[in-house]
C-alpha cells in the first residue's frame, strides 16, 4: 500500500529525530520503504553563524521545500538551532531585490535622486565610470611614489559571509587589479583581535584545536560569549559532556547574566574591561602557587612585554588619542619569567575582586580550576574579548594562561576563539580579504609576500601596493573625509553594524564626492544609504564554499536559482572587471615590465589568464547521479569555481609558510569537510602536537611552527581603563550584541515573519533597581542617549538576559532602532576592532 | 493544495521530569511526542498548516519547565493535497 505524502513526510521527520537521538523507533524503517519521495536532497553547511552545521537541502521543482540537520555531519550530528528552520525561508522574503537599482533624476544619475530600475549594463557603465575617474585621481598623487607608499580613492567592503571564491576573486580584483588595499570585510569588526593575537603568540592565525575538545575537556569556561544563543548546537555539546561526565564543570563569565548561566557551575558577573585583570590574576596564582608547567615553558615559550597606554584607535585628534604615550604601538620586546612574575604581582585576589566585582571565593575556584594539572580545560570566548580595545591583549592574556600551564595543542586542553560568521575564517581570514593581508597568511607589507602574490597571479613586480590599506573603521573616516570616493559593500550591512553612525558612516556614504555602491538580496539600511544598489543571488542559489571556527572547510552545490536578474557576488566582481582595460588602472611604466597585457581587460589578465579558467565547463553532478545548475560557469564558459580555488591552494603549497594547506577542489564535494592542514588527504585535528600535526616531527612533542624557533610568546599586558566609563551624566554602561532568533543585523531573520514575531523589536534589557530609580517599568519606552545619539526603545526587566546594577544591554539586529548611533567607534589600536561592548549612556523616560 | 509545515525536534529534558515534559508538549496543539529514552531525550513532531504556528511553538519549547534544549532535526513546508492533511493548530486562511 503506498503511503500518502504526509504520511511520508512526518515518517521521514521522525526517523531523522530519532537519529539524531541516537536510538530507532520500530516500523520507522518497513514505514519508510514503502514511500518514494520527488524531492532532491544535498548537504550545505548553515549560511548563519561560525558553527558550521551541514544541514541537507531538499529541493522540489525548483525551490526549496525541506531542510534537515545532516546525521553525517560531525560538527552537529544531525542537529540544527532554531535559525535552520529559517534557512530555506530567507531566500524568499517579499521584498527581496531583482534588479539594479540607480538613484536617478531625470532619467540621469542624481546622488539625491530616487532609486529606479536599471539594466546590469547601465549599472556596471556608471560605476566603471566612478572607478575610473577615482583611479585617474589615484594615477595622479602616486607619481613617483614607490611601491610601498602608494594609496587609493577605490576600496570595498566585503564580508565573513563570502564564499572562500567570492573573497578570493574580489581580492584578487583589488589589490592585483585596481592596486588598492583598501579592501577589508566586516569580519574586522568580530576577528580582528582573534587574529592579532593568534599571530602575537604563535606567529599563524586559527585555533589549534577543534570541537573535539567539547567532548574531552573535563571543564569549560566561557569568557565573553553567549553560546547558548550564539551557537546552540556546540552549546549542546558542552552541555551532553556536563550532564554525562563526572566532575565536569562549567564557568560562564560575562558583563550581564544570560542563558549560559542557566549551567554554569560558576557564573561571575564582572566589571567592564576587567577581564584583563582578571586573567592576570589567574597568571598571577599560577606563578604564585608554582602550578606552572617548567617543563613545558622551558621548551616551547619565550617571555615578552608589549608598549602600555596605546590609546583607542580613534581619529587622531581626539584627546585620549593624543594623551596616550604609546598610541597604536605593539612591538615585543623579550623579558625573562622573573620579570614577568613581577608585572602580574599587582593582580591579587583582593585587588582583582574589588576591581571586578566577582566575589573572592568565585574568582579563587576559577584560578584553582586552571592550576590543577588533572583537569583538561577548554577556554572559549567570542565577542566579549574580541570587540575590546584591549581584544588583542585580551587573547595573548588567555593564551598566557593555557601556556604557563602546558594546557594546549591536546584534546580537552585549548584555547578556542569561536567565529560569529559562516566564512569569517575560510574567506576573511584564510583568503587574507583584510587591509593588510594577502592569501595563506601572508601580509602586503613583506616584499618577498607581495613577489609570491604577483608570481602566483602572473603580474608584473610591483602591482600590488605595500602600504596597508584603510580598515572597517578607517574606511568609514576616509569617505566622510573624501579620500575614499568609489566604494563597494558587498554581503555586509555596514550602515547598520558600523559604531557611531551618525558621525562617522552615514555622512561618509551621502558624501557628494563618493559613489557608493551595495551588493544585497534586500534592501537593508545600508542599500537605501547607497547610490546604487545590485540585487545578489545567496547561499544554495549558488555553488559556494565556507570555512568554519574549527579550520573546517565545507562546499556546496547550486540549489536552486536566483529570482529576477539576482547575481552571485561572484558574477558580479568577475564581470565588473571586464569594464577596465590594463592601461586605464594601471601606470606606463608597471605595463612596461609585461607589455603583452596592453589592451587587455582585467578580466582577461586575472581570471581568463590560462590558470583560473583551465577548466571546462561541464555538469557539476553528485555521487547519486544528480545534476545541478552553475550559473557562474554558464556565464563565463569555464568553472571559475573550482579555477580560483585551485590557483588560491598554490598560495598554500608554494610560499614559505607552511601549515595552511588545504585539500583539491573535488575533495570537498565529497567529504562533510575537512580541517586544515590537510596533508595527503588527511585532516588535522590538533595542531603543534606530535602524532596529529604533520609538520611536528617524531621526538619534538610540541612544535610552534609559525615562529622560526618553534615557541610561542608569553606577553605581558596590564589592565587599563575602558575608552569611556560611566560619569556623573552618562552614568550606565551599554553592551550591543546578538539574541538567538535573530542574526547579526536581521537583514535575512527579519525578513521571516516567524522569526520577526519570536523577538520582534530591540529591547533595553535593564536590571529592575535600575528601572525603578529612573520611574521606568517594564514595557514602557524610554530614550538610551550617548553623547553621540540616542534612540527610543521598550524596557526589559525580565526575560532571558539580566544585567546587573549600572549596565544595560541592546541587541543591535533592529534597523528601527539603531544602537550603532549611540555606540563609541573606539577600536584595539593594534588590529582595529570596534569595542560594542562599552560605552557610556543614560536611559530617560520618554514623555507620552 | 494546501499548505503543510512539519517539524522533527529533538528536545533534551531534565532527569526526573521527562513525564512531566512529555505532557505538557501533548497539551500542545499539532505537537506529538513518539518516543522518549532513559536519558531525558525527546522524540517530537510540530504539524500545522500555518508556518507560523509551528515557528512560535517550537520557539516557546525552552521555555517549558524541565527542558534544557530543543534543536531543530527536520523541517518541512510546501502544499500538498488538502484530504492528506488532518492536522490541528492554525489554518491559512
Amino acid at each position: 500500500m503506498k503511503i500518502s505524502r504526509r504520511d511520508f513526510v512526518k515518517t521521514n521527520a521522525i526517523a531523522a529525530t530519532a537519529t539524531a537521538a541516537g536510538i530507532t523507533i520500530p516500523g520507522i524503517k518497513q514505514a519508510l520503504a514503502k514511500g518514494t519521495d520527488d524531492i532532491r536532497w544535498d548537504k550545505a553547511p548553515c549560511r548563519f553563524c561560525g558553527t558550521g552545521c551541514s544541514v541537507l537541502v531538499g529541493t522540489k521543482d525548483g525551490r526549496i521545500v525541506a531542510t534537515q540537520g545532516d546525521p553525517d555531519a560531525p560538527v552537529n550530528r544531525g542537529l540544527n538551532c532554531i535559525k535552520g528552520y529559517f534557512l530555506s525561508k530567507i531566500m524568499y522574503g517579499k521584498d527581496r531585490l531583482t534588479k539594479p537599482l540607480l538613484r536617478k533624476t531625470a532619467g540621469k544619475y542624481d546622488k539625491e535622486g530616487d532609486f529606479e530600475e536599471v539594466s546590469w549594463d547601465e549599472a556596471f557603465d556608471i560605476m566603471a565610470e566612478k572607478w575610473k575617474a577615482a583611479i585617474q585621481r589615484s594615477f595622479e598623487e602616486n607619481k613617483g611614489k614607490p611601491v610601498d607608499k602608494i594609496t587609493s580613492r577605490v576600496g570595498m567592503f566585503g564580508s565573513g559571509q563570502w564564499t572562500v571564491w567570492e573573497g578570493y576573486a574580489a581580492s584578487k580584483l583589488y589589490k592585483a587589479g585596481f592596486r588598492s588595499n583598501n579592501i577589508d570585510p566586516n569580519a574586522r569588526h568580530c576577528m580582528a583581535s582573534a587574529v592579532g593575537g593568534f599571530i602575537r603568540a604563535f606567529g599563524a592565525d586559527e585555533p589549534m584545536g577543534c570541537y573535539d575538545d567539547l567532548e574531552h575537556g573535563d571543564a569549560f569556561v566561557l569568557w565573553g560569549s553567549n553560546m547558548s544563543e550564539m551557537h546552540p548546537i556546540l552549546w549542546t555539546r558542552i552541555t551532553d559532556t556536563r550532564l554525562t561526565k563526572p566532575g565536569c564543570e562549567v564557568h560562564v563569565l560575562s558583563t550581564f547574566k544570560h542563558r549560559c548561566f542557566d549551567l554554569a557551575d560558576n557564573g561571575m558577573v564582572f566589571v567592564p574591561q576587567t577581564d584583563l585583570a582578571i586573567l592576570n590574576y589567574i597568571a598571577n596564582y599560577i606563578i604564585q602557587n608554582k602550578a606552572y608547567n617548567q617543563d613545558f615553558i622551558d621548551k616551547h615559550v619565550t617571555f615578552n612585554k608589549t608598549p602600555t597606554d596605546i590609546g583607542y584607535g580613534l581619529r587622531p585628534e581626539h584627546p585620549l588619542e593624543k594623551n596616550a604615550a604609546n598610541p597604536g604601538k605593539g612591538k615585543l620586546s623579550k623579558i625573562s619569567f622573573d620579570e614577568y612574575a613581577r608585572s602580574l604581582e599587582p593582580y591579587t585576589l583582593e585587588y582583582t575582586a574589588k576591581l571586578s566585582g566577582v566575589p573572592k571565593e568565585q574568582l579563587l575556584r576559577l584560578a584553582k580550576l586552571y592550576a590543577d594539572p588533572k583537569k583538561k580545560i577548554t577556554s572559549l570566548w567570542t565577542m566579549g574579548f574580541n570587540q575590546h580595545t584591549r581584544g588583542v591583549w585580551a587573547n595573548g592574556l588567555m593564551y598566557n594562561v593555557h601556556l604557563l600551564t602546558g594546557k594546549i595543542s591536546e584534546p580537552g586542553n585549548g584555547p578556542f576563539s569561536l567565529t560569529g560568521q559562516p566564512s569569517a575564517c575560510g574567506t576573511a581570514r584564510e583568503v587574507g580579504t583584510f587591509s593588510h593581508r594577502l592569501p595563506a597568511d601572508y601580509v602586503v607589507k613583506k616584499k618577498e609576500h607581495r613577489d609570491l602574490a604577483e608570481k602566483i597571479w602572473q603580474l608584473p613586480e610591483g602591482t600590488v601596493p605595500g602600504k596597508v590599506g584603510y580598515h572597517a573603521v578607517l574606511q568609514n573616516r576616509m569617505l566622510k573625509d573624501g579620500k575614499l570616493n568609489a566604494y563597494w559593500v558587498m554581503c555586509n550591512n555596514n550602515m547598520q553594524a558600523g559604531a557611531n553612525m551618525n558621525e562617522e558612516t552615514y555622512p561618509g556614504y551621502r558624501n557628494p564626492d563618493n559613489f557608493i555602491v551595495v551588493s544585497d538580496p534586500y534592501p537593508t539600511v545600508t542599500a537605501t544609504a547607497a547610490d546604487l544598489i545590485l540585487p545578489t543571488a545567496m547561499w544554495t542559489e549558488k555553488e559556494g564554499a565556507y570555512g568554519n571556527a574549527e579550520r573546517r572547510t565545507q562546499f556546496w552545490r547550486q540549489q536552486v536559482k536566483a529570482p529576477g536578474e539576482a547575481k552571485s557576488d561572484l558574477w558580479q566582481v568577475m564581470e565588473f572587471s571586464k569594464r577596465f582595460k590594463a592601461e586605464e588602472v594601471w601606470p606606463a611604466d608597471l605595463l612596461a615590465k609585461k607589455p603583452e597585457y596592453r589592451g587587455k581587460t582585467l578580466f582577461e589578465i586575472l581570471f581568463a589568464n590560462g590558470q583560473v579558467d583551465q577548466f571546462k565547463k561541464t555538469v557539476v553532478k553528485d555521487e547519486r547521479g544528480n545534476s545541478y545548475d552553475n550559473d557562474e560557469m554558464e556565464a563565463f564558459g569555464f568553472y571559475p569555481q573550482k579555477g580560483l580555488f585551485e590557483e588560491y591552494r598554490r598560495f598554500q603549497h608554494e610560499g614559505p609558510k607552511k601549515g595552511h594547506e588545504q585539500g583539491e577542489f573535488e575533495l570537498y564535494h565529497q567529504a562533510r569537510g575537512l580541517r586544515w592542514p590537510v596533508i595527503n588527504g588527511k585532516e588535522t585535528l590538533w595542531r603543534y602536537r606530535e602524532g596529529y600535526d604533520p609538520y611536528v616531527k617524531k621526538g619534538e612533542d610540541i612544535r610552534f611552527y609559525g615562529h622560526a624557533d618553534g615557541r610561542a610568546n608569553i606577553i605581558t599586558a596590564p589592565y587599563e581603563p575602558a575608552a569611556e566609563s560611566p560619569d556623573k551624566e552618562f552614568d550606565l554602561w551599554l553592551s550591543t550584541g546578538r539574541v538567538l532568533e535573530h542574526w547579526h543585523s536581521g537583514s535575512m531573520t527579519r525578513r521571516v515573519p516567524e522569526l520577526y514575531r519570536a523577538f520582534p523589536d530591540a529591547v533595553v534589557f535593564m536590571h529592575p533597581n535600575d528601572a525603578k530609580k529612573r520611574g521606568l517599568r517594564r514595557g514602557m519606552v524610554a530614550k538610551v542617549v550617548s553623547r553621540r545619539g540616542d534612540i527610543e526603545a521598550t524596557i526589559e526587566t525580565r526575560g532571558r538576559n539580566r544585567p546587573p546594577e549600572g549596565l544595560i544591554f541592546v541587541p543591535w539586529f533592529d534597523a528601527g532602532r539603531l544602537i550603532n548611533k549611540v555606540t563609541l567607534d573606539a577600536t584595539d589600536p593594534l588590529f582595529k576592532e570596534t569595542d560594542y561592548k562599552k560605552c557610556a549612556v543614560k536611559v530617560e523616560r520618554v514623555i507620552a | 493544495m494546501i499548505e503543510y509545515n512539519l517539524c522533527g525536534v529533538l528536545v533534551h529534558a531534565i532527569l526526573g521530569q521527562v513525564n512531566q515534559v512529555r505532557h505538557q508538549l501533548e497539551s500542545l496543539d499539532g505537537v506529538e511526542v513518539h518516543e522518549t529514552t532513559k536519558d531525558g531525550r525527546l522524540v517530537v513532531t510540530v504539524e500545522s498548516g500555518s508556518r507560523r504556528y509551528v515557528a512560535d511553538t517550537i520557539s516557546s519549547l525552552h521555555e517549558i519547565d524541565g527542558v534544557l534544549s530543543a534543536s531543530m532535526v527536520f523541517q518541512f513546508n510546501d502544499e500538498i493535497e488538502p484530504e492528506e492533511i488532518q492536522v490541528q493548530g492554525e489554518m491559512p486562511a
